[in-house]
């Protein structure tokens, strides 16, 4: 496939998934409301942001502010690319796809640590501060269970990882790797229960000063985010694009969109974490769990 | 693999960027953007490793230097005499031994990049991320695994240091009010 094809996969991907991802979660936070409304509520927020006047803070960080915007979707997207969605080898085999992916999430935490910091203004500052504990708390579990699928696969590329799936999913053998992973990638998108970088507690924390485009921006960025991290879920713990009768692409997207409602659902049901507990519940529960699902994996390899 | 004319491009250009923005991390003036542009920086240089196929060392590097540059800019900001780090302050001192070090420094290690006669051993695999992990597990095992248990062992003591009930006593001590018990005068 060539480079322009990929990127238009891309692109097509993340929008298709940021609008599923929005509409599930739509129709779990605003009950009664109907479905019809819920699918016609991406597009209406999204012109009612666009329409909305951007507002400014006393001496923002201007260029920091517009890049940290900007830089959010990038993530989402570089993260994809390492993604087979239709079958081995088309859409960007890299060989160190898992290596990329994991990469690119882990510079969220530079995105939206600026997203805080660049307004000039306490409340985002401190949502920042907060989202740099979390992740700092769970980036190692989040790595090792990623990096733990190459172990019975023997390589860092997705496509080889979900070729390897063909008799047997790895959610079967790692489901401790599956939980832990959809853990901390709710945490790595600040989303519920772990989206204290933006919680009720800081009024609304690292967004209270993001209005207009630039908020329609940060939204699609995050939204774009679940989408990568779904999709790399479900490519090596759901076996990705095989299964039966129906075409590749089409199991790629109808486990993502499992996946999506899935955390649409935990995000806006379970409560929400206490930062300090956060921070424990990383480094005392989840690393030590992560390494558990290390050396499982290793000894079933062997 | 044999390099094309973009992959020299390629290098040439994140080199450069790698450079200039080193350059930047001393001409602003505030600690986040300084921070950031050295992460720009490592980032070129794990770029122009990705470009030499070297794939796994090259976004390894990116991935670390996300957690550490955030880990950096947290330290200067708590550290500086300059609340929260909000306002400019200067960023460089000591001009003229930092211009004769880092001038020096450069001829150094230019003069060994271009100098010294590196081995020439071509990749024996197709993948070389595989090449890498015997070279790590093979032949420079010891070398790696002494610097792993150094490591270890720094990461043990400055748990012991920090944790709650570290050496130097309970953390919370100091960090919580006291009890509103008027007259008694202390903790009880």
């Amino acid at each position: 496939m060539t480079a322009l094809g990929i990127l238009a996969q891309v692109a097509v991907t993340l929008v298709g998934g940021a609008y599923v991802f929005t509409v599930a979660d739509r129709l779990m936070s605003a009950s009664g409301t109907g479905v019809r409304s819920a699918l016609v509520y991406p597009v209406r927020r999204l012109s009612f942001l666009l329409l909305q006047p951007v507002t400014t803070t006393e001496r923002p960080d201007f260029s920091a502010w517009i890049l940290a915007t900007a830089l959010l979707p990038a993530l989402a997207a570089v993260g994809a690319v390492a993604i087979p969605i239709a079958g081995p080898s088309a859409g960007g085999d890299i060989s160190a796809g898992l290596v990329l992916f994991g990469a690119a999430m882990l510079v969220v935490l530079v995105a939206v640590f600026i997203f805080g910091w660049a307004p000039n203004s306490v409340f985002p500052m401190i949502g920042g501060y907060r989202f740099a504990a979390v992740v700092l708390s769970i980036g190692i579990p989040f790595s090792l269970v990623v990096l733990t699928t190459a172990i019975p696969a023997e390589s860092l590329s997705v496509g080889v990882i979900v070729e390897s799936q063909s008799n047997l999913w790895y959610l079967v053998v790692q489901p401790l790797g599956f939980v832990i992973y959809l853990i901390t990638a709710a945490a790595i998108a600040f989303w519920g229960p772990f989206d204290l970088p933006e919680g009720a507690d800081l009024a609304g924390g690292i967004v209270v000063e993001a209005s207009g485009v630039r908020l329609a921006m940060w939204r699609f960025g995050r939204a774009a985010l679940m989408v990568t991290l779904s999709l790399m879920g479900q490519a090596v713990f759901l076996g990705g694009y095989l299964g039966p009768v129906l075409p590749g692409w089409l199991w790629t997207v109808i486990k993502t969109a499992i996946l999506l409602v899935l955390l649409a659902l935990t995000g806006r049901t379970l409560a929400r974490m206490r930062v300090q507990r956060f921070v424990w519940f990383g480094w005392v529960v989840l690393l030590p769990l992560a390494l558990v699902d290390v050396f499982v994996s290793g000894w079933l390899a062997l | 693999m044999n390099p094309g004319p973009l992959s020299y491009v390629l290098v040439s250009a994140f080199g450069i960027g790698a450079v200039v923005s080193g350059w930047l991390v001393f001409r602003t003036d505030s600690m986040l953007r300084a921070a950031y542009w050295l992460m720009v920086s490592f980032v070129s240089v794990g770029a122009m490793l990705v470009v030499l196929d070297a794939q796994f060392l090259g976004l390894i590097l990116i991935l670390m230097m996300s957690g550490e540059m955030t880990i950096m800019a947290i330290f200067m900001i708590m550290f500086m005499m300059n609340p929260a780090g909000l306002n400019p302050m200067t960023m460089v001192h000591q001009h003229r031994t930092s211009i004769i070090a880092g001038v020096g420094s450069f001829l150094v290690l230019a003069w060994v990049g271009v100098m010294a006669e590196f081995p020439n051993l071509p990749a024996t695999t197709a993948d070389p991320t595989v090449d890498l992990g015997e070279e790590l597990l093979g032949r420079s095992m010891l070398i790696f695994e002494s610097a792993g248990v150094a490591l270890l062992a720094v990461m043990i003591g400055a748990i012991a240091l920090v944790a709650k009930q570290g050496r130097f006593g309970d953390a919370y001590d100091g960090s919580q009010e006291p009890d509103i018990e008027v007259g008694t005068g202390s903790r009880t």
